[in-house]
């Protein structure tokens, strides 16, 4: 059997198209650009939302618990901890104290500070010298920013409530703070602040942002109601609104990807529309010779839909291009572009390129196959 | 029994406020291995009965009867199914298809249907019609002849009981002409079938078994 005996529709449409290359091209094109705007506004999306969850990331996994208005306590209770670390299941719990004091150093210097008293000091902390062991028993934590007015280095002693502690690191501060230390902070062992009885805040650290807002859900339901609020418990939901400026932020950038799209899908429209008017004669002998109305539809949307899959095809090499230079300037990993969550845009982008075409060649389709066959033969 | 039937057929068109009749109660017949010619100057309404014949067209009054089938009513699927099974149709123009090869455009009219493979048909038509060596051609590379044997070709490769030629040596030299209408006439008897030709060339008589003379939508005694 000959290859046009077994598919007419793809053979007549591959040739057709090959009778006017420049005009064929032009319109493939359009989808081409098409194609691109969206996977690659898409990719570059993607690649925004990875880099800056990553550098907000720390933040968004973590729940803070601090006494609420309607405490009797004023403060969070070993009770309330326990409880806690039973509803926050696989979860890092950290209950912390808090004071503050005035540093002295040699030279005369003074500074306020918050002192923190924490046992889980790793979790809490980063620091940019210095290592925090798992549970902190001695020693001590100090802002960077802080030893450097106090001329202070690992290994020095600072005193609170009468008793030293060594410097074992320094941690990183994390912009500008206006807490009652001016920013800067020390962190000791808990028992060192053993006088208060209760703990000022826990810090539950989950595993992503999904399940810290979980946590959270879970803990305002056990402890408050409308009414009364026990404990205060807050998620970073700054970083709530960072998410959501950028779902709108990836709409808006695809919406502007589909316009592309529409126009290329419109030129798809105007290529078909004239080269179906141009061959209309021809059309005419077919349906004279007995091809049936829905064979010649057939053929003429099959030629729609190659001009879409041929411009679609190149369209997702293009962007698969661009992506990776989108990641690798963002992210600066050119591989990510790779995730399905990436590449998903690059399946989007060509089954719209094929339907955008599909849809465009309808109407000049009809409109050939409808045709009187003595009317088209008149030319 | 005639193969094709024209029964008092008349065609009248609406053109703006003003109706043209172009056919005035037509009666006409052809049959099994006979080629009639329809002879008449231009605007005589032969172009519209070879329209009605070739069952592009429906009549306006009349009967249109195939192989002794009322054919006057059918829709345009049904039509074109007609056309596919029953007719061939051959062009002043040739109007082969550029994109395609000598035998590719000879099995155009069957290669949507699956059921049957034309293919080797196609062929044995070729060269039948003397373009054995001219297969893969393009219409480009052919002459005025040569398509036109193409075409004679394409429209028989459906196994039709009529062939319609709308001026089918208006576009070529006397010789050409003369071989092509040869060559009809041998695939006429060779394939048993009814040709009815439209012309105005007088060259078309001395091949016809009969010539019907079509004046202002009548046909002369």
């Amino acid at each position: 059997m000959s290859l046009l005996a077994r598919s007419p529709s793809v053979l007549m449409a591959w040739r057709n198209l090959g009778r006017n290359r420049v005009r064929t091209a032009l319109a493939a094109l359009g989808i081409i650009i098409g194609v691109v705007a969206i996977c690659s506004l898409g990719m570059a999306t993607v690649a925004l939302n990875q880099q800056a969850s990553s550098q907000l990331g720390g933040l968004t996994d973590e729940v803070t618990v601090s006494s609420g208005t309607d405490s009797g306590t004023d403060r969070v209770t070993d009770a309330q901890v326990t409880q806690i670390q039973n509803l926050a299941g696989d979860a890092e719990v950290v209950p912390q104290k808090s004071n503050s004091t005035t540093l002295t150093a040699r030279n005369g210097n003074e500074a306020r500070i918050s002192v923190t008293g924490v046992t889980q000091a790793s979790a809490l902390y980063n620091l940019t010298t210095g290592e925090t062991p798992d549970r902190l028993q001695a020693g001590a934590l100090i802002s960077n920013g802080t030893a450097e007015t106090l001329g202070l280095e690992i290994g020095d002693p600072v005193e609170y409530e009468e008793q030293l502690y060594r410097i074992r690191g320094f941690i990183e501060e994390e912009g500008p703070s206006f807490g009652p230390g001016g920013g800067g902070e020390l962190v000791v062992p808990l028992q060192a602040l053993s006088d208060q009885e209760y703990y000022d805040t826990v810090t539950i650290i989950a595993a992503d942002g999904d399940e810290a807002t979980e946590i959270a859900n879970t803990l305002d339901e056990y402890y408050n109601t409308e009414d009364e609020e026990e404990l205060s418990i807050n998620t970073g939901s700054n970083i709530d609104q960072i998410g959501g400026f950028m779902d709108t932020l990836s709409t808006a950038l695809l919406g502007i990807g589909s316009i592309s799209l529409i126009v290329a899908g419109i030129a798809i429209l105007n290529v078909m529309l004239m080269s179906t008017i141009e061959r209309r004669g021809e059309i005419g002998v077919l349906r004279a010779v007995g091809i049936r109305r829905t064979e010649v539809l057939r053929m003429i949307l099959t030629e729609a839909a190659f001009m879409g899959a041929v411009g679609g095809l190149i369209g997702v090499l293009a962007s698969l291009g661009a992506g990776m230079l989108a990641f690798k300037v963002i992210t600066g990993n050119a591989m990510g572009a790779l995730e399905w969550s990436s590449t998903r845009y690059l399946v989007y982008g060509f089954g719209f390129a094929v339907l955008a075409s599909v849809l465009s060649g309808i109407y000049p389709a009809w409109k050939a196959a409808n045709e009187s066959p003595v009317e088209a033969l008149r030319g | 029994m005639s193969i094709i039937e024209l029964e008092n057929v008349v065609k009248r068109y609406e053109s703006g406020a003003e109706t043209v009749e172009a056919l005035k109660g037509v009666d006409f017949h052809a049959d099994h291995g006979e080629m009639v010619t329809i002879i008449g100057p231009s605007g005589s309404g032969k172009s519209t009965m070879l329209n009605m014949i070739g069952l592009l067209d429906s009549p306006t009054e009349g009967a249109v009867r195939i192989d002794g089938r009322d054919v006057t009513d059918f829709n345009e699927d049904e039509r074109t199914e007609e056309r596919r099974t029953q007719l061939g149709f051959v062009f002043q123009a040739f109007h082969l298809l550029p994109m395609l090869t000598a035998v590719e455009n000879v099995e155009l009219p069957s290669m949507w249907d699956t059921s049957v493979d034309r293919h080797d048909r196609a062929i044995n038509l070729l060269e039948r019609v003397g373009l054995g060596d001219r297969l893969q051609h393009t219409p480009k590379q052919l002459s005025g002849g040569q398509q036109q044997r193409v075409a004679i070709a394409r429209s028989l490769i459906n196994e039709p009981d009529i062939l319609l030629a709308d001026e089918p040596t208006g576009n070529l030299d006397q010789d050409t002409g003369q071989t092509i209408l040869e060559e009809m006439q041998r695939l006429k008897d060779e394939e048993n079938i009814a040709i009815v030709s439209i012309t105005h060339d007088e060259q078309l008589e001395h091949f016809s078994d009969r010539v019907v003379r079509l004046v202002d939508g009548v046909i002369q005694p």
